[in-house]
């Protein structure tokens, strides 16, 4: 069975929600930080409810309603949403009062909204649905694991219209601690050539991307979600490329069917490698765009590759930015994204013209 | 009193992250709830724990919530009401 890609949504360090296929122009960042551009979300939520939702929550709320209004909907038979840190600011608001007001007089408001599940009830509560609604906090396969229980809610026939999305925030206490453990490059350049350099460490990034996905394709249909599979701390990039033939075969694909590779390459020169062993060993020659740059590197970035991923077979075209290598064909059937997060969570996405 | 409301309305601004209010937007005696700045029950929460941070004033019946909270005017009447015990 199929599922439909129906609309989509990315609010992102690009300028993904001004309504072009892509972004108008790309933005270039010289730091190693990418903060999302922000719409006015003033469009999407009233003043009396967005003073009490923190940055991730308006990223989640703003990209669902782009992709509900793309889908043509307004209210989905679910709502199901990943996120490894969840409402980071708030959480980090509500604990630093903890600590300096030594447990008294706290007030409801960054505890109420510092739950992983916020997004996914505001949204909710926003769009009036009071159907299932579901929140995956799994690190690096937290997008993943929304998409895996859209598919199979769908494949079930409980829900004709999903709302699926993830999303993360970096906050200024998260970017120092991750800094620390050596995770970002302290000279990072320009991002436009973050994925030439081979040195150790990426950018950090942010972003929400959501997506309504459904058992039938609609005039607002964009792609199809062919298949995802996750696979947990491979023991080599032996194990991935098992994987990929298996998962290949599962679709009744080749290698040679791939018409776009999609990699998460992030421009550290340790992650890159498991990116650079599976192109050449698996698909040589083939065109590959990457995202990495455009969005920086955080757990649920995959939603944005997805995102990226499902506009290219929509509008059947790779920006220039995001190409990393090859020429892709006139026609663009099967793209297949490769990403993982910091070597542990690896993933298979595949996404295909409908 | 007219001091102290005028910091009050700036507290409730700040405390209650009240995007695009200014002072001057919220009457004396204006009703804080449902009408006028059109508040709900989580900003009565945070109303009491504005009294408790800035002014030490505990609200021991959670019954004059209602009294005390009508607007800014009784807030500001009821800090001085407190204070003066």
């Amino acid at each position: 069975m199929k599922i439909y890609i129906n609309g989509t949504g990315a609010i992102s360090p690009q300028q993904t929600a001004v309504g072009a296929a892509f972004w108008p122009a790309v933005q270039d960042y010289t730091t190693n930080r990418l903060k999302v551009v922000d719409p006015d979300y003033k469009q999407w939520i009233d003043l009396k409810q967005i003073r009490r939702m923190s940055r991730v929550i308006k990223m989640g709320v703003g990209a669902a309603q782009l992709s509900l209004q793309q889908a043509g909907i307004s209210v989905p038979d679910g709502i199901i949403t990943g996120t490894a840190y969840g409402c980071l600011d708030d959480t980090g608001v509500f604990l630093q009062k903890m600590v300096v007001q030594e447990e008294q007089m706290l007030t409801p408001t960054a505890f109420i909204q510092s739950t992983h599940n916020t997004v996914g009830g505001q949204i909710a509560l926003l769009l009036g649905c009071h159907a299932y609604n579901n929140t995956f906090v799994h690190r690096g396969f937290s997008f993943e694991s929304a998409l895996l229980d859209a598919i199979m809610f769908l494949r079930e026939g409980e829900a004709r219209q999903l709302l699926v999305g993830g999303l993360d925030e970096i906050t200024h206490f998260s970017h120092a601690i991750l800094q620390r453990f050596g995770l970002y490059k302290t000279n990072p350049g320009h991002s436009g050539s973050l994925l030439q350099l081979h040195n150790k460490g990426t950018i950090a990034g942010e972003g929400a991307a959501f997506f309504v996905l459904g058992a039938a394709s609609t005039p607002h249909t964009k792609a199809c979600l062919a298949g995802v599979q996750t696979i947990y701390k491979p023991t080599d990039n032996a194990a991935i490329q098992q994987a990929t033939t298996l998962f290949l075969a599962a679709h009744g694909l080749l290698a040679a069917d791939i018409d776009l590779l999609i990699t998460g390459r992030n421009g550290d020169v340790d992650d890159d490698q498991w990116y650079n062993t599976w192109t050449t060993a698996h698909f040589p020659g083939k065109p590959e765009a990457a995202f990495k740059h455009l969005c920086g590197e955080y757990p649920t970035a995959t939603g944005f590759g997805m995102w990226l991923g499902a506009n290219v077979l929509a509008h059947q075209q790779v920006p220039a930015e995001a190409m990393y290598s090859g020429t892709v064909p006139a026609k663009i059937n099967n793209i297949l994204m490769y990403n993982h997060h910091l070597t542990t969570h690896h993933s298979l996405i595949l996404m295909q013209v409908c | 009193m007219e001091q102290l409301i005028a910091d009050l309305k700036a507290q409730i601004i700040e405390q209650l992250n009240l995007q695009e209010v200014k002072p001057e937007d919220i009457g004396d005696d204006a009703p804080l709830f449902k009408e006028g700045l059109g508040l709900d029950s989580i900003d009565a929460l945070e109303l009491i724990v504005l009294l408790q941070q800035y002014y030490g004033i505990r609200i021991a019946n959670p019954d004059d919530g209602p009294r005390i909270f009508t607007s800014v005017r009784t807030i500001a009447e009821f800090i001085t009401e407190q204070k003066a015990k």
